[in-house]
C-alpha cells in the first residue's frame, strides 16, 4: 500500500461526513460520530498492512520509520478516544452553541478532530520543515475551532482566543527560526540538517543559534515546557473537555514527535550536543518542578490535569535528555500509551461527574463512591497510575524513563523526578480523598451509565492494569 | 545589487515590530495585525536567503515554496481567527487582552 493512502483516506472520511452532515440534516449527529469511528477504526486496521518504499520524491519530506508508524497508530486511537468522549458530551454542546434547533450545529464536533488526526499523521512523518510547518498549523488551525467551540461559553471564546493568539506568536518564532536555518545551511530537510550543519564555516554559528533557539522556543511551546507553559491551564479549563484530552496527548505527542526528530539531528554534532543536553535537562528539571508544585494548590479539577499535564511533560522530557541510550525512544513510547489510556478515563469520568453535578470542582467529586461505584474505581485507578504507583500502566512508565535516565547518568535530574513523583502522590491522592471519605452532597443523585460508558471505562481500566503488569508488547513495537 | 543584509534587517525589524506590538499594545485585532507583520516579515528573510543562496550555480527554491504555504496558512488562520474576535465581541463586548480575565492566569 501507498504510505500516502493513510491520510488521503482520513481527509476523504472527514470531508464525505462533513457532505453528509451539510445536505442531510435528518440524520442524527451521533450517528455521524459512529460513521467516523468506524472510519477511524479501519484506516487504524490498514496501517497494519505493509507498505511500499516511498518514491524519491516524497522521500524528500516524509518518512515511515517506526516512530512515524507507531505514532500513526497513536494519533488515531487518540481521536477516537476524542470522539467516544464526544458522545458523552452532547448535552453540554447543545446548551453551548445558539442555535433554534436541537441539534443544529454539533455535527462539525465529531468531523474536525478527523482532519486534526489527518494533520497530526503527516506531521509524525514530516522529514522536511516545510511538511512540518504545514501540518503542524493544520492542526493548530482545527484547534482554534475546536476550543472555542462552544460560542455561549463566555470562558471556551477566552480560552480560543488566548490559543489563537499564543499559537500564531509561536508560528511566528517557528518559521522565522526555519528561515534563518535555511539561510544558514541552505536546506529544508531536518534529515541532512547535521550533515548541512558539518560542512559550515564557524563564523556562520552565531546565526545557526539563533534558528536553532527559536525553533526550539516554538517546540517548547507547543509541549508546554517550563517557561512557555502558561497558556495551558486557562486554555485546558476554558475548552470542551473531550478537545482539552485532545490537546493534552495528540497535540503534545506531535510536539514531541518533532522535537526528536529536530534534536536527533543536533545530537549527532560534536560541538553542539553537551550544550543541548544540559538544556534540555534544565527545562525537564524546571518542568517537572513547576508542573508538581503548581497543581498541589489546584481546586479544580481541568486545571489540576492541566497542570499534571505540564508535570508529564517534565518526565517525558527527562527521556528526551536521554536519548543517546537506545532505550529512551521505547521508554518514551510507552509512557505515551500509558499517558494517552490514564488520560483518557479520567477526562471521560470528568465529562460524566461535571455533567451529574454541575460542575468541574474537586469538591463535586465528593462521595463519587456512594453514587458511582465504577466511576471511583476507574477515578482511582486512573490517579494511582497518573502517580505512577506499582501495578498501574503509569508505574512502567515512569520506571523505563527513570532507568534510562540513571544510564544517562543525569543524576541532579533522577533527583528532582523522585522529588516530582513524590509531589504528585499527594495531589492525585487528594481527588481519591473527595471520592472515599467524604460525604456526597445532600442533593446529588447515584450515577446512572449507559452500556457503552460502562463497556468504554472497563476496557481502559483492563487495559491500565494488563499494561501495569506486561508493558513488553508495547516496547518491542519500538525497538 | 543590493547586499542580503539589508533585506535581513529589513525583516528582522519588521519582526521586532511585530513582536513589541505583540507583547505591549492591549487590543486584540492590532495584536492580530501584528502577529501577521510577523509572518510577512519571516517571508521576506525567505526569499531574501533563496534569491542569494547559490548551490550548484541554481537558485534553492525550497523557501519560496514555504512562502506560499505561509500566506496561505496566514489566510486561513486570520479567517478563524476574526471570527473568533468577532463572535468573542459579540457575546461579551471585549476588544482589549484585559478584559480576558474570566478563566484565572
Amino acid at each position: 500500500m501507498n504510505p500516502l493512502f493513510l491520510e488521503l483516506a482520513l481527509v476523504l472520511l472527514g470531508i464525505t461526513l462533513l457532505m453528509i452532515e451539510a445536505f442531510s440534516p435528518k440524520i442524527p449527529k451521533k450517528k455521524l460520530a459512529f460513521i467516523a469511528l468506524i472510519g477511524l477504526a479501519i484506516v487504524f486496521s490498514l496501517t497494519w498492512i505493509p507498505l511500499q518504499p516511498l518514491s524519491a520524491e516524497s522521500a524528500r519530506f516524509y518518512t515511515t520509520d517506526t516512530i512515524a508508524l507507531f505514532f500513526k497508530r497513536f494519533m488515531l486511537v487518540t481521536t477516537m478516544m476524542t470522539l467516544l468522549m464526544s458522545l458523552d458530551y452532547i448535552p453540554v454542546l447543545e446548551r453551548g452553541i445558539p442555535s433554534e434547533k436541537p441539534e443544529s450545529g454539533i455535527g462539525e464536533f465529531f468531523i474536525l478532530p478527523i482532519f486534526a488526526c489527518a494533520s497530526l499523521m503527516w506531521l509524525v512523518s514530516a522529514t522536511s520543515f516545510i511538511m512540518l510547518f504545514v501540518s503542524l498549523e493544520c492542526m493548530t488551525v482545527v484547534l482554534y475551532v475546536t476550543i472555542s467551540y462552544l460560542r455561549k461559553d463566555p470562558r471556551a471564546l477566552e480560552a480560543g482566543t488566548k490559543y489563537l493568539i499564543l499559537s500564531a506568536l509561536t508560528t511566528g518564532f517557528l518559521v522565522y527560526g526555519i528561515s534563518w536555518i535555511f539561510g544558514v545551511t541552505g536546506t529544508m530537510s531536518i534529515t541532512h540538517l547535521a550533515a548541512a550543519i558539518k560542512l559550515l564555516p564557524t563564523t556562520s554559528l552565531v546565526s545557526l543559534f539563533f534558528g536553532i533557539g527559536l525553533i526550539l522556543v516554538a517546540f517548547c511551546f507547543k509541549i508546554a515546557a517550563f517557561p512557555f507553559q502558561f497558556w495551558l491551564p486557562d486554555v485546558y479549563q476554558g475548552a470542551p473537555t473531550p478537545i482539552t484530552a485532545f490537546l493534552s496527548i495528540a497535540s503534545k505527542a506531535a510536539g514531541f514527535v518533532v522535537l526528536i526528530r529536530f534534536l536527533e539531528q543536533l545530537y549527532l554534532l560534536p560541538f553542539l550536543n553537551k550544550k543541548i543536553f544540559a538544556l534540555i535537562t534544565l527545562l525537564a528539571m524546571l518542568t517537572l518542578l513547576f508542573g508538581n508544585f503548581a497543581a498541589m494548590a489546584q481546586t479544580n479539577m481541568k486545571r489540576l490535569l492541566a497542570y499534571s499535564s505540564i508535570a508529564h511533560t517534565g518526565y517525558l522530557l527527562m527521556a528526551v535528555a536521554s536519548l543517546g541510550i537506545s532505550l529512551a525512544l521505547p521508554a518514551l513510547g510507552f509512557y505515551f500509551v500509558a499517558y494517552l489510556i490514564m488520560t483518557a478515563l479520567a477526562f471521560i469520568v470528568l465529562i460524566i461527574v461535571t455533567e451529574t453535578s454541575g460542575g468541574d470542582d474537586i469538591y463535586r467529586f465528593q462521595g463519587l463512591y456512594q453514587r458511582s461505584p465504577l466511576l471511583a474505581a476507574a477515578m482511582t485507578i486512573a490517579m494511582a497510575s497518573l502517580a505512577g504507583l506499582p501495578l498501574t500502566a503509569g508505574f512502567f512508565g515512569k520506571f523505563f524513563i527513570f532507568q534510562v535516565t540513571l544510564q544517562q547518568g543525569h543524576y541532579g535530574l533522577l533527583g528532582v523526578g523522585t522529588l516530582s513523583v513524590i509531589a504528585g502522590i499527594y495531589y492525585y491522592l487528594k481527588v481519591l480523598r473527595a471520592i472515599y471519605w467524604q460525604q456526597p452532597a445532600p442533593e446529588a443523585l447515584p450515577i446512572v451509565l449507559s452500556t457503552r460508558t460502562t463497556f468504554l471505562i472497563s476496557t481502559l481500566i483492563g487495559l491500565i492494569l494488563i499494561l501495569g503488569i506486561d508493558p513488553a508488547p508495547i516496547l518491542m513495537s519500538l525497538r | 545589487m543590493t547586499p542580503l543584509s539589508h533585506y535581513l534587517m529589513a525583516s528582522g525589524l519588521l519582526f521586532s515590530l511585530g513582536l513589541a506590538g505583540v507583547l505591549l499594545r492591549r487590543t486584540i485585532i492590532i495584536i492580530f495585525m501584528c502577529l501577521e507583520m510577523m509572518l510577512s516579515a519571516t517571508n521576506l528573510s525567505l526569499v531574501a536567503f533563496s534569491r542569494y543562496g547559490i548551490i550548484h550555480g541554481h537558485q534553492n527554491y525550497d523557501a519560496q515554496i514555504l512562502v506560499f504555504f505561509i500566506i496561505t496558512v496566514a489566510a486561513a488562520e486570520v479567517a478563524v481567527g476574526l471570527a473568533i474576535i468577532v463572535a468573542l465581541f459579540r457575546s461579551q463586548q471585549i476588544t482589549h487582552t484585559e478584559d480576558l480575565n474570566r478563566l484565572k492566569f
